[in-house]
């Protein structure tokens, strides 16, 4: 059994300190631990350190917080995919043993400690995790780069048709991101079309080859300046049976749900909902909904865009148009769906040249990171933790008193020039309390008013500021402070807590600063 | 007196916490600990405040401690305590009190009783 030392820490959370020290002493030091005394400890360093942290050892009756309660937060912020859970009591009764089971915990170790049985338990524990987050690692890019490499494709070869056409490229991405978006508000929308995330990924694959039939049509037509001649407009109009054709005689893939899609997109998109359109005249949901979608995200890209025959028409006005009924009839739900997305379509629009495609896979990648719940993938930990050190880097630099607050768990960070001027620790459990360093002077008055406002603003408008008088360290201050609630962004939208700065007036400041 | 004698003295099982701690250096380490610990204080201070809840964690605690050092005399009448606080019978408890505090004494005598 390979016995490797472990970058992350072992956090151990024991209300005996006895208990804490046979525990590291038997683990040895090849690893590197933090201790924790009482459950809200244990819940307050999973925030703060939250990378830093391999595996957890928890006793299950603490003072404060007891070890049940700790696995219920860890396993209601997800902390728990990433950080594997030892539970350590002697409460080894099958019912609790079986209650931490079910909240997540990995393993169980019962007192008496035995130094091999929980050796073994820790390093099996680690290796598990280890393997597993490699395997993680592996299928997310594996998973990456297949989708990369075929998105790839898709574009290089709708691209080559677009080329012949004069146009950029552009056009492809904002159709597919478009239909995208469209189809992501439709299935919030509605759930009429049973739509899956990995089916609106597919779609949006394939709207890039919409016009993959203009391979046919003549450059004298296709490129022409002015308005086509009616017979020209019957050359034109032929592009989408023939893409269709183009990717039905591709018979050996001829079940792959892509192709059938593709297929679908390229022969309908210029289907009309009210049966006026081509080559088919189908109509209503007789068009297959992702044809629907393209044909809308065509439309509203043609619009905006600069063409040999017209100028781009802004964001408002070429949804007036549509809503309007000036350029074709579409599925009033998703004329609905354009109205409520309306700003991230501008956006897109917007975004013109600027739009690299690797925006677009990464989108995609993301898709599939939510899609296969593989959450705990390296990369979204990596910009996390990336985060935090910026953060606590900063935190840490700055000589004005700012602070960070969090309303479950109740814990208040404090950047050092803010826990000189209290004269308390930079991180603050359950601040607010009675026995807590801040109280009363400081925290009573300020609790109540920050809470108070903090509740009073919303995702939209986070930001507030007021001044009070009040007594810091003994001595009458007037202070000032610039807070912005934080939410987390749902529905409703869920208050998390307050981020901020405290100011003081110079005359009465008697601080070092 | 030696550590083997040590637990004689205190009713422990020493063959037990040397096979769990695999060796002799470690387990007198944390014997030498337990005089530091402070859950027995705890424990009769909570008693006397008649706080059930903390003077019950400091049971619990205190049998957990006696559990992985091998103090089985002082484990057994913690435990009994544990349970009877976990029950809320204060009358027994704090009959038992009585037991637990001649174990407790009992242990931490023969503890500084070790040769150095």
């Amino acid at each position: 059994m390979g016995l490797k030392a472990n970058d992350g820490k072992i956090l151990i959370v024991d209300d005996s300190e006895m208990n804490r020290a046979i525990l590291s002493e038997m683990i040895g030091d090849k690893y590197n631990f933090i201790e924790a005394e009482n459950g809200a400890e244990a819940v307050a360093i999973l925030q703060h350190r939250n990378a830093e942290i391999s595996l957890v050892l928890l006793d299950i009756v603490m003072p404060v917080m007891n070890g049940y309660d700790v696995l219920e937060i860890m396993h209601s912020r997800r902390w728990i995919d990433d950080i594997p859970v030892i539970m350590i009591s002697e409460e080894s009764t099958p019912s609790n043993i079986e209650r931490a089971y079910d909240m997540g915990a990995m393993d169980f170790i019962a007192r008496p400690f035995d130094k091999s049985v929980v050796l073994r338990r820790v390093v099996n524990t680690f290796m598990i995790y280890e393997k597993q987050k490699k395997l993680t690692e592996l299928a997310v890019s594996q998973i990456y780069e297949k989708e990369r490499n075929s998105n790839l494709m898709i574009n290089i070869l709708s691209h080559i048709v677009e080329f012949r056409n004069g146009e950029s490229g552009l056009h492809v991405l904002h159709v597919q991101n478009l239909t995208e978006i469209l189809l992501k508000t439709l299935v919030k929308t509605t759930d009429k079309y049973k739509l899956s995330p990995s089916e609106i990924a597919m779609i949006s694959h394939a709207s890039a080859l919409h016009d993959i039939g203009k391979i046919t049509i003549p450059d004298e037509i296709l490129n022409k300046p002015g308005r086509l001649t009616d017979e020209e407009f019957a050359v034109m109009k032929t592009h989408s049976m023939a893409g269709a054709d183009m990717l039905a005689q591709l018979t050996f893939f001829a079940d792959e749900p892509l192709l059938k899609t593709a297929y679908e997109i390229c022969r309908w998109h210029h289907e009309r909902f009210d049966g006026r359109g081509y080559p088919d005249g189908i109509s209503g949901d007789d068009i297959p909904i992702s044809a629907q979608i393209v044909a809308l995200a065509d439309v509203y890209d043609a619009l905006t865009s600069d063409r040999v025959y017209k100028k781009a028409f802004s964001h408002e006005t070429a949804i007036g148009m549509i809503r309007e009924g000036k350029c074709g009839s579409f599925n009033p739900l998703l004329l609905e769906c354009l109205s409520a997305a309306a700003d991230r379509i501008r956006d897109i629009a917007n975004s013109t040249a600027q739009y690299k495609l690797h925006d677009c896979i990464d989108d995609i990648s993301g898709e599939v990171f939510s899609r296969t719940e593989l959450t705990s993938a390296k990369r979204t930990f990596d910009l996390l933790s990336y985060e935090k050190t910026v953060n606590k880097f900063f935190m840490n630099l700055s000589k004005e008193f700012l602070f960070e607050y969090t309303i479950t768990p109740s814990v208040l960070v404090l950047t050092p020039a803010g826990a000189r001027i209290l004269g308390t620790e930079q991180i603050i459990v359950n601040p607010f309390t009675d026995d807590s360093p801040l109280h009363p002077i400081f925290c009573e008055e300020i609790h109540r008013r920050v809470s108070e406002k903090a509740r009073n603003s919303s995702p939209e408008n986070p930001e507030f500021e007021f001044e009070c008088d009040t007594f810091i360290g003994g001595q009458p201050r007037h202070i000032k402070l610039i807070c912005s609630s934080t939410w987390i962004i749902d529905e409703p939208p869920v208050y998390t807590g307050v981020i901020g700065k405290m100011t003081f007036d110079n005359k009465q400041t008697t601080g070092k600063e | 007196m030696n550590l083997i004698e040590c637990y004689n003295a205190l009713g422990g099982n020493y063959e037990d916490v040397l096979r769990r701690l695999t060796s002799e250096r470690l387990v007198k380490k944390f014997a030498v600990r337990f005089l530091d610990d402070k859950s027995y204080e705890l424990l009769e201070t909570s008693l006397r405040e008649n706080n059930i809840d903390e003077a019950f964690r400091a049971a619990h605690t205190i049998k957990g401690v006696c559990a992985n050092l091998g103090f089985d005399k002082l484990l057994h009448s913690s435990s009994d305590m544990t349970e009877a606080l976990r029950e809320g019978n204060i009358d027994m408890a704090n009959e038992l009190f009585q037991t637990v505090t001649e174990d407790y004494l009992l242990t931490i005598n023969s503890i500084r009783a070790l040769d150095d």
